[in-house]
């Protein structure tokens, strides 16, 4: 039976595709972590105005608006990868991977700062 | 495993596989939509009133309740694919495979009844 050694394997020389896929896997668990916060949260929608705007009004604080914008990181490397999976796997993109890897990364850093600036200029 | 079809879970391997690119897809489309909609126009705060007032469109509910759905299998069969690169074993995929399907029927029902709820404390009665 196949016994793995390591959870990963980063062991490949040009291993630009083997840390894409470890932080692919990472960041799409700390995805779904935060997605059953999320939808918990916007549950008090269902309790009223009152209960609502509170928690909110807790939510949008500086120290959460700096967490919004490392959200929107995480979020943003694991789709502009996973445009990359999608290249690579429907598009016959494979031979262009590491390249792919560089630009869509360049584009979700763009991205990022562009939101983080929008996201940290809500902190009033 | 001795015994096991492996032509079986391999197609059922494969679809999971396939399903999890074309949910890619729709969440990046419907991610744009939800972030540029409820975190991007605005100064940023977020009310009730401002989010009741989106809420009365149907076809914001329908497609805030295909996000809620397409993300929830993404991010759950994710968490499947991922997992079964480590777990081998029959039974012990048999008990995460049922707490994966559990959570997601809880989040798919809280999210739902937000969706459907939300704008009537204390439920829709009407």
């Amino acid at each position: 039976m196949y016994k793995p050694r390591k959870p990963y394997d980063l062991s490949y020389t040009h291993f630009v595709g083997s840390w894409a896929w470890l932080l692919h896997r990472l960041s799409g668990l700390a995805l779904i972590f935060y997605l059953c916060l999320h939808v918990w949260v916007i549950h008090t929608l269902t309790l009223g105005p009152e209960s609502f705007n509170k928690l909110m009004a807790f939510l949008t604080s500086p120290l959460f608006r700096i967490l919004e914008a490392g959200l929107w990181g995480v979020i943003l490397y694991h789709a502009f990868n996973g445009v990359r999976v999608i290249i690579v796997d429907f598009f016959g993109g494979s031979l262009a991977q590491k390249k792919l890897f560089f630009v869509l990364i360049a584009v979700a850093f763009l991205l990022w700062a562009a939101g983080s600036a929008v996201i940290i200029g809500h902190i009033h | 495993m001795p015994g096991k079809n492996y032509r079986e879970t391999s197609r059922r391997g494969g679809m999971l596989w396939l399903l999890q690119r074309v949910s890619a897809v729709v969440i990046f489309v419907l991610l744009i939509i939800h972030y540029v909609t409820y975190h991007f126009i605005g100064d940023g705060t977020i009310t009730y009133d401002r989010i009741i007032a989106k809420m009365a469109s149907p076809w914001f509910n329908l497609a805030q309740i295909l996000f809620l759905v397409t993300a929830l299998f993404h991010g759950l069969n994710g968490v499947w694919m991922v997992t079964e690169d480590y777990i081998h074993q029959r039974a012990p995929r048999l008990v995460l495979a049922a707490i994966l399907l559990l959570l997601g029927l809880l989040l798919l029902y809280g999210g739902t009844s937000t969706v459907l709820n939300a704008g009537y404390p204390g439920g829709v009665s009407q």
